[in-house]
């Protein structure tokens, strides 16, 4: 709890205007409604101040027995009474039309934002984490504004035409009810800040327990294996104790707060009663109808000062996510086409010329070559050094090596979902800076080591690139990876639901799907990072043929532990420390008794 | 210590006690106004001089306007304490029935049979920890105290109300049932939007989740843009649907606050007519005034909460179905093994396993495992390894057949003595979100920095650990992420080791670890050969060419077994997986690479 005060306190600052400007800017599309808004608050409040007024005049009228007077006024108190109800209808809408619409827009531009932010974003934050800026954070902070607007002109409003109509009534009367708002603000402000402070520490500790219990259930075989049952339960009960706890802090707040402000409004009455009393007892001034309209405005005057609180203590109990979304979109992407590659996309694209890539460019890869390539995530230690590569047309290399030697380096870079830090890669020997992102990533066929399947069937997962696909091309690429076999045996064929990630299919089955799906979407250049490294022996061994014959006329980049996957490609390299230390073919390597050797000696020898 | 209902009904209690408060602060400006200032012609009536003659008279309150507003004042503040009492009792009474729910739901979590948490979804099990708990305890919390004070709200003024003047009294009332009838059946009938906008968001989190998870794929393909229509249309649904939400909900209070406002004209036409015809005081009217404005709007709240009484009995039986779920060890009182004793011998009897209503895992298998012996399991996905593993483990029961640990019948050993002294290894493990030391000590809590370096050093994971900033301090991320695959295998290798355990089963804890940390953790361990059973399941042979003996399974069965050697010389499944494995073999051999058994 001391760890995080701090970040509550930080909270409890001031309202940032900037920020929130910023977030209002999300709006300006529906800046009408937000307008609608802000009028039917200043409308309502009008009518709810008048209303006292109202029956006011209409009791006096009654002990007068003024018949005209009464009807008259029972009119217009009906009239003003229908009119609420509209308002009411109508701020509802606009309200809709304004949370719904920002939150819309909010997280469109996160999405797309999202679409464009290089990988060391998604390696730093975790997924959840990631997901729920883009759910809950938006809908918080879009459904606020209408309610702020709203309040913000009603509560004001409201506080000053009843203000008016009461000194309008008698004016000492008046300043004698009004002198409790000081009292009013003061004890709102000291309340609101304890409930913010202890609701935010009932949202922690909720989503503590909802982590405890997401571990409780995915670590459950381990739990079992280790049993740990009872230590387990012990630490759960602290957590949820603590929810407790909170909660009745906050219960115990709300429980104090909400009676405070009422016997407040009590004073007012109070104070009306017994100063007004005195007027009509000596017998001049006030009616009887306006001491009664006097006194519910006592009682109501306490509420706009509430409600300017709360939502004040809502903008700031929502700031925190304010800041998330903003940072989020004011994030530039650090890969990103430059201005210059952008303008020949803009010109090819006007231009409609075919055989071209989409920056009017080759759209052919015939070379690939590593120049002088450097690359670190802390520049103290490098993970490539003075790199240098030079891949032919249609050659197959392969990556052997130690972890942490740098082959995923080599294939990240080379798919630009990072950049050298130093030196560069060359297209056909055009630096691969100077041309569209989209086209090379398009161009290649990348196939990761842990193979993300989307739910779906199967057969969607391998169309995923070509959603036209015919069954035929499906099903043949399917074949190629040794895949139909074991897809056939599914419950429903292709047609069967992989589930959220693919979890319903084995890593292995995983693996051949994803690299079918690699396939059919016919690359210029294959990259493969460890792709068949769960697939089992026998398959692996059966799906070699048919890879090759995929491989052959493309340069292809392979990635694997396993030196019976790589022992057919043109080259081989051995990559340690971020260095080439040797290369050369399967038998020249082996001839040659160096590294390669050791590596292959090593893998075999057990 | 109370029991829950005890709370219950003091909160309730205090909660008629503070609305009794409530009303009788109206009716001091009401005597005043009558009774003093404007004493009406046929003078007071009986209930209103037994009022004023209780606040010190006519002729007092006369000269001394300024008791009333005390009266006020200290009449507020009593409300305002009970209203606290029952706040704050109805808190106490829901937080401690909602505690003992999470409690009970998560220990039932840790103990049901493992098939239970392999059938769920772990998304739906936490929904129903989570937002289900939450909708029981809001209905507890808030709408049980609301409607009691809806009730109680209705029912205190009712006597004074008659008392004064029974035509007013209906006046007051005559809209009431219809108003929570139309909240009660309007939200009935929308309920459907409800559950629409529920799934469509559902919908639209599972496509923003999918992204983010599957980004790299995204670029791969270059699919950015096709993402995106797919995110514009979920988004757009979403929208549209909220908004329709946003619409049925602006006919709901529009037309409800014209249904209250009705009720309190009714109450204005009806009182001015009375007024007008002398058969009405002023006070009294505004009396009826405040208290139809006091009651009208718990009233119309009530209304809705009766329509979302279905939410709560849904969740409710939510809950109880976890609850419900019997408990592995149920009814069962085990032997504990002592585990210095334990030699660690094995021994399946015609073992038969499948899932239900599927075709047999493992068919009629029978092996003996003496103590101290490494032995290794291999052969194809699906061949039934880690079956044998899992029932060992007791995870599973066997359909038929025996096993047997030390001779002594599995299903006679008490459950946690017997994971106690087998240590089980994952292909894929589970590290808790907490420091390194914490994760390494959970295998033996006693263990002390000596034995956990040992342990990790073992385990080839001792020097990645001092290689990260913060050492065996470090934080394990997000289910472990910030590990990598074969780190997080040699964390839970070292977790067992620790153990010490009988039997250490290692089911494909190596996959992710490279052939030559394999091999550095394969020849630490088997300096400790003896010290327990070894059990090896693995796809790549060499790590497994080193056992006293392997099985080597198929569709079930034990199709062979023997030592590596043995096994080679023999044409099979074995010899066959070898070849694959080893191709390019001769290459070396020829160039005369040495001997390399």
């Amino acid at each position: 709890m001391t760890q995080m005060s701090p970040h509550v306190e930080d909270v409890l600052g001031t309202v940032d205007r900037g920020l929130w400007r910023r977030v209002a800017r999300h709006g300006s599309r529906y800046r009408k409604f937000g307008l609608s808004m802000m009028i039917g608050g200043i409308l309502i409040a009008i009518v709810e101040s008048l209303l006292p007024l109202m029956s006011g005049l209409l009791i006096d009228a009654a002990i007068d027995k003024n018949v005209v007077q009464i009807t008259w006024y029972s009119v217009v108190y009906a009239v003003l009474s229908i009119g609420f109800c509209i308002l009411v209808w109508c701020f509802i809408i606009a309200a809709g039309r304004l949370a719904t619409g920002m939150a819309h827009d909010m997280r469109r531009a996160s999405f797309v934002r999202l679409q464009e932010l290089e990988f060391a974003y998604f390696d730093k934050q975790p997924a959840g984490w990631i997901v729920s800026r883009l759910t809950s954070d938006c809908r918080k902070v879009a459904s606020l504004m209408p309610w702020f607007l709203l309040d913000l002109c009603w509560g004001a409003t409201f506080l000053l035409f009843s203000s008016i109509a009461m000194l309008a009534i008698d004016w000492v009367l008046g300043l004698c009810v009004m002198a409790v708002v000081p009292l009013l603000v003061v004890v709102t402000i000291f309340f609101e800040r304890r409930l913010l402070k202890s609701s935010r520490l009932m949202r922690k500790t909720n989503s503590e327990l909802t982590a405890v219990y997401n571990e409780g259930i995915t670590g459950v075989r381990t739990t079992k294996s280790l049993t740990r049952e009872c230590e387990n339960i012990e630490e759960f009960e602290s957590v949820s104790q603590s929810m407790r706890d909170y909660s009745m802090l906050n219960a115990v707040q709300t429980s104090i707060f909400v009676p405070i402000v009422t016997s407040v409004g009590g004073i007012g009455v109070g104070i009306a009663l017994s100063v007004g009393g005195l007027q009509i007892e000596e017998g001049y001034g006030l009616t009887i109808g306006m001491l009664i309209a006097f006194m519910q405005y006592a009682v109501l005057f306490a509420m706009p000062v509430r409600e300017l609180a709360a939502r004040l203590s809502d903008l700031k109990g929502a700031q925190a996510a304010a800041e998330r979304i903003e940072g989020l979109l004011e994030r530039e992407p650090e890969i990103h086409d430059s201005e210059e590659v952008r303008h020949r996309i803009e010109v090819a694209a006007a231009g409609n010329q075919s055989g071209v890539a989409d920056d009017g460019g080759d759209p052919r890869i015939k070379t690939i070559d590593f120049k002088d390539v450097s690359f670190w995530y802390k520049p103290a230690e490098p993970v490539l050094n003075h790199f240098d590569l030079s891949i032919t047309p249609g050659e197959t290399i392969a990556l052997v090596g130690p972890t942490g030697g740098g082959k995923t380096t080599i294939a990240s870079l080379l798919c630009r979902f990072y950049e050298p830090c130093e030196g560069g890669i060359y297209l056909n020997g055009v630096e691969y800076r100077k041309r569209s992102l989209h086209w090379l990533q398009s161009s290649l066929g990348i196939v990761l080591q842990e193979p993300h399947l989307f739910s779906g069937t199967v057969a969607s997962n391998i169309a995923y690139s070509s959603p036209a696909a015919s069954q035929e091309k499906i099903e043949e690429a399917a074949r190629t990876v040794e895949a139909h076999d074991f897809i056939m045996q599914l419950k429903d064929g292709y047609g069967t639901e992989v589930g959220e990630g693919g979890g319903r299919l084995s890593v292995g089955q995983r693996q051949l799907i994803a690299l079918a799906r690699a396939i059919i979407a016919d690359p210029q250049v294959f990259v493969m990072d460890e792709a068949t490294s769960s697939v089992d022996t026998e398959t692996e061994h059966h799906i070699q043929r048919g890879i090759e014959a995929v491989l052959s006329q493309r340069i292809a980049v392979v990635i694997a532990h396993r030196l019976s996957t790589v022992r057919s490609a043109d080259r081989i390299l051995v990559i340690e420390g971020g260095r080439i230390v040797e290369q050369g073919s399967h038998k020249a390597l082996l001839e040659a008794g160096g590294a390669y050797m050791a590596l292959y000696r090593q893998h075999f020898a057990g | 210590m109370m029991r829950e209902p005890r709370i219950y009904a003091v909160a309730i209690g205090a909660m008629v006690v503070s609305s009794l408060f409530l009303y009788l602060m109206p009716l001091v400006p009401q005597v005043i106004i009558d009774g003093v200032l404007l004493p009406s012609e046929g003078g007071p009536t009986e209930f209103e001089d037994f009022l004023l003659s209780l606040m010190g008279g006519v002729d007092f309150l006369r000269g001394n306007l300024w008791w009333p507003a005390v009266l006020i004042l200290l009449l507020s503040a009593a409300a305002g304490l009970f209203a606290y009492f029952r706040g704050v009792y109805a808190a106490k009474a829901t937080e401690r029935i909602i505690q003992r729910m999470r409690n009970d739901l998560y220990r039932r979590l840790q103990r049901v049979p493992l098939n239970f948490i392999d059938r769920s979804e772990t998304g739906d099990l936490i929904q129903r920890c989570t937002s289900d708990v939450d909708t029981v305890r809001i209905f507890l919390s808030a709408q049980v105290v609301e409607m009691g004070r809806a009730v109680a709200m209705l029912i205190v003024p009712l006597p004074i109300m008659l008392l004064v003047s029974p035509l007013m009294t209906l006046a007051s009332v005559v809209l009431l049932p219809f108003i929570v009838l139309f909240a009660v059946f309007y939200f009935k009938r929308i309920r459907s939007t409800f559950l629409r906008v529920d799934e469509a968001e559902a919908d639209l989190t599972s496509k923003i989740q999918e992204n983010v998870m599957g980004i790299r794929v995204v670029r791969a393909f270059a699919q950015q843009a096709q993402e995106t229509g797919s995110f514009d249309h979920r988004n757009a649904t979403h929208r549209d649907l909220d908004n329709k939400l946003y619409r049925v909900l602006a006919w709901f209070w529009s037309t409800s606050d014209l249904m209250c406002m009705a009720q309190k004209l009714i109450v204005l036409g009806v009182g001015l007519w009375l007024l007008f015809t002398s058969q009405l005081e002023a006070g009294a009217f505004f009396f009826f005034l405040t208290a139809v404005g006091m009651f009208v709007w718990p009233i119309r709240q009530m209304g809705r909460i009766l329509a979302e009484l279905g939410k709560a009995q849904v969740a409710l039986g939510r809950i109880q179905y976890v609850l419900g779920q019997s408990e592995e060890t149920d009814g069962e009182s085990g032997l504990v093994l002592d585990a210095a004793s334990l030699s660690g011998s094995i021994v399946f009897r015609n073992v038969t396993f499948s899932h239900a209503e599927s075709a047999p895992v493992l068919l009629d298998v029978s092996f003996e495992i003496p103590g101290g012996s490494t032995i290794a399991l291999v052969g194809p996905s699906g061949c039934g390894k880690s079956t044998i593993i899992n029932l060992l483990m007791r995870f599973y029961q066997p359909d038929e057949g025996k096993i047997h640990l030390d001779g002594i019948d599995l299903s006679s050993i008490d459950r946690t003595s017997l994971r106690s002294n087998l240590s089980v290894v994952l292909q894929e493990p589970f590290l808790y979100s907490r420091s390194l030391l914490d994760n390494l000590a959970m295998g033996r809590s006693s263990a002390g920095e000596v034995e956990i370096v040992e342990a990790a050093s073992i385990a080839a994971i001792h020097d990645s650990i001092m290689g990260f900033d913060d050492g065996y301090s470090t934080v394990v991320g997000e289910r472990g992420m910030t590990l990598s695959g074969g780190q997080r295998q040699r964390m839970s290798i070292a977790r067992a080791l620790l153990r010490d355990p009988a039997v250490l089963v290692l089911d494909d804890a190596l996959s992710a670890v490279d052939t030559n940390t394999e091999r550095a953790i394969l020849s630490a361990l088997q300096q400790r050969h003896h010290r327990h059973t070894t059990i090896i399941v693995a796809h790549r042979l060499t790590t497994v060419m080193q056992a006293d003996e392997i099985f080597v399974l198929d569709k079930g069965r034990i199709i062979d077994r023997g030592s590596h050697h043995e096994l080679l010389k023999r044409e099979g499944l074995y010899q066959r997986l070898w070849e694959i494995q080893h191709e390019g073999m001769d290459a070396i051999t020829e160039l005369g690479g040495g001997d390399l058994s």
